[in-house]
């Protein structure tokens, strides 16, 4: 679970302390979306793979509802068993009652945010159930007890030094070898006695189907499918925006996901689940948890368009030099940085700011949610709901002030540029303009204003 | 009432405005001239191979060149295919031999499904896979792809496209992450 009382400036100021990790950060997630890049140009009808998308996604949000119940009937044609949580207590109830029900001692996980949302491994270990995370990234993270701190790639705040020192200590690995491979086989090797020895899968959905009542579940490592194939339960939590209406439409999104998230073509697998094996159960968990609270509002209701596939924090100058943990919600970046905020306002007002409204994010995003215009709105309403610093909201204020009054706010820069340049540096060393790379610009002789003036005058 | 009814009942007084479903076939899509070519180069990217069955040549006879030296051989291909009492008993395969149906060329992704669903553990816990497919099965895009396959009747059906993979430890990309370590994929 993650601490929803972090505020993004301070922890993204303590990532920044070391300068070498926070420039190898930067660069590794801008060389995923260099390669997104690359594949979005290979294909002529990308921009309007992103319209069909955006247009399927739209439509299915308008009638939900409908697209839910059609979802259930024909999943529970196929013989499985279909359950509704209003919200995260209720998932993970209704999850530990499917194990407890069977006697499972040891769930075999792959990614799901929506499970890292409700909390759903504490909750069921506290009741005497291993659970254990599967996608590489997810192991090395609850190995290290701490949240992922990117949706797709849940170790990129780590160095390989940092997952080797861990594997030594929790897998037996050999000490100091810091070799990917070396490590990433041993711990294939690990978590395949943990597959062979589980009572039970679950797995995250990436997209559930309403024609057919089955779900898909896109990885590269094939966690997801050794987790199903082998235990006898597999159990499918999803979000209830997953839904897309007919098999077809995943001839677009299954185009746009992974080119979008990592830059390859399509995952390795892509795997389309509709029974249980022979001899086996399979259950889906829709969940709402404040879903269907956001899809009434006018302002943030497109964000449940969202497919997780994380362009938007590859893109995100600020994303990219703070670190998914910098964010007090489970899901960081532009889009965590709306859906935690119309979540509560109050926990994750700090978000709503860890933007520089440059729109990069709306630009990737393959469901074309307009995400900064949302991050905008949600400043607003961190400042109505009172989160902001005092300082920061006298500051505003003071602009606000200044911006209605124009006479005012002239005569100020007026002032402004004739004090700043005079003003001793011990006074200034301590504000936020002094630090490298921030420090504050000459003051020009005029203002825009009379610049614009003297234009003019000396065009006529 | 129950979640269920409280949540539709939210969702139905919520509902946004939206757009009629869109056509997806009006928008031309990619097309590849060779499209074994275009799978072959992509797919050689994504940890696997992929040949065409020349005349004289047998898939047993391509996988043993391939690999000479290998452990336990599952061939699902056959008429007769092996069975096992539970899937946890393929977990020594070292080469699997399974059909597949339908291959994609900008994806380099074959589809695989079978009917009674009791082999996929098998895709999943070799450590080599040959996907058999036949050679005219192969077209342009994934859109194309969900044109031809059905699930209904198999409840299991999925793309597999190279080797499992991953890249979560810096960012290097390694084969093997949980699933086969090597893919073959040749066109009959």
């Amino acid at each position: 679970m993650k601490n929803d009382n972090i505020k993004h400036a301070a922890a993204a100021a303590a990532f920044l302390q070391d300068r070498e990790q926070a420039r190898w950060h930067d660069s590794a997630i801008w060389w995923v979306r260099q390669k997104r890049d690359a594949q979005a140009k290979q294909l002529p009808e990308w921009e309007q793979l992103r319209a069909l998308a955006q247009q399927i996604k739209a439509h299915t949000l308008s009638r939900l509802d409908e697209y839910l119940e059609q979802f259930q009937r024909n999943a529970e044609a196929n013989g499985v068993t279909v359950h509704w949580a209003a919200d995260a207590a209720e998932h993970n109830r209704i999850v530990h009652g499917i194990l407890a029900a069977a006697g499972v001692k040891k769930l075999v996980k792959s990614k799901s945010m929506l499970t890292e949302e409700c909390g759903l491994n504490p909750y069921l270990e506290q009741r005497g159930i291993a659970v254990i995370d599967t996608d590489l990234g997810e192991r090395i993270v609850q190995l290290r007890h701490e949240p992922p701190s990117h949706i797709v790639m849940p170790a990129i705040h780590l160095k390989k030094e940092h997952i080797s020192e861990l594997f030594h200590k929790e897998l037996g690995t050999e000490a100091g070898n810091n070799d990917p491979t070396y490590l990433t086989h041993a711990a294939r090797a690990n978590l395949r006695e943990h597959f062979l020895s589980a009572g039970a899968g679950l797995t995250g959905v990436n997209f559930a189907i309403a024609e057919t009542g089955g779900v898909v579940v896109c990885t590269n490592e094939g966690n997801a499918d050794l987790g199903t194939a082998l235990p006898a339960i597999h159990i499918a939590s999803m979000g209830l925006e997953k839904i897309v209406p007919r098999l077809e439409h995943l001839g677009v999104f299954t185009r746009l996901l992974a080119r979008s998230a990592i830059g390859s073509p399509i995952t390795t697998y892509t795997s389309h689940f509709q029974q249980a094996r022979p001899g086996g159960q399979m259950h889906i968990v829709i969940v709402d948890n404040g879903r269907s609270d956001i899809l009434g509002s006018d302002d943030f209701y497109q964000s449940l368009r969202c497919i997780r596939c994380g362009a938007c924090m590859n893109t995100c100058p600020v994303y990219r030099r703070s670190t998914g943990h910098s964010y007090s919600y489970i899901i960081p970046g532009p889009i965590g940085s709306t859906l935690g905020p119309s979540r509560d306002i109050k926990k994750h007002g700090s978000m709503a700011f860890a933007c520089t409204t440059c729109g990069s994010c709306s630009n990737v995003c393959p469901v074309k949610i307009n995400l900064h215009e949302q991050l905008i709105l949600q400043r607003k309403r961190a400042f109505d709901a009172g989160t902001l610093k005092a300082a920061k909201k006298m500051g505003l204020l003071a602009m606000r002030f200044l911006t209605r009054h124009p006479s005012l706010m002239d005569a100020g820069g007026k002032l402004m540029r004739k004090v700043v340049p005079i003003v001793p540096q011990a006074l200034t060393q301590h504000s936020a303009w002094s630090r490298p790379g921030r420090e504050l610009p000459q003051m020009p002789a005029q203002s825009f204003k009379e610049m614009w003036q003297a234009r003019k005058e000396n065009k006529q | 009432m129950s979640s269920r009814e409280t949540i539709l009942a939210r969702l139905r007084q919520n509902r946004p405005q939206g757009p009629a479903l869109p056509d997806i076939d009006a928008v031309p899509f990619i097309t590849f001239e060779d499209k074994f070519d275009a799978f072959r180069t992509l797919v050689r990217n994504l940890g696997g191979d992929a040949v065409q069955l020349q005349p004289g040549e047998t898939v047993a006879g391509i996988v043993a060149q391939r690999w000479p030296q290998h452990g336990r051989v599952a061939d699902v291909t056959a008429a007769k295919p092996e069975q096992v009492a539970a899937p946890h008993d393929w977990h020594d395969v070292d080469i699997a031999i399974v059909p597949g149906e339908l291959a994609v060329a900008e994806s380099a992704a074959v589809w695989v499904s079978h009917a009674g669903n009791s082999q996929r553990a098998l895709y999943f816990l070799t450590q080599k896979l040959v996907l058999v497919v036949p050679k005219d099965a192969i077209v342009d895009t994934m859109r194309d792809a969900y044109a031809r396959v059905s699930i209904r009747e198999h409840g299991f059906g999925g793309f597999i496209s190279g080797s499992s993979r991953t890249a979560d430890i810096e960012q290097s990309l390694v084969m093997g992450a949980h699933g086969a370590m090597a893919a073959l994929v040749i066109f009959v």
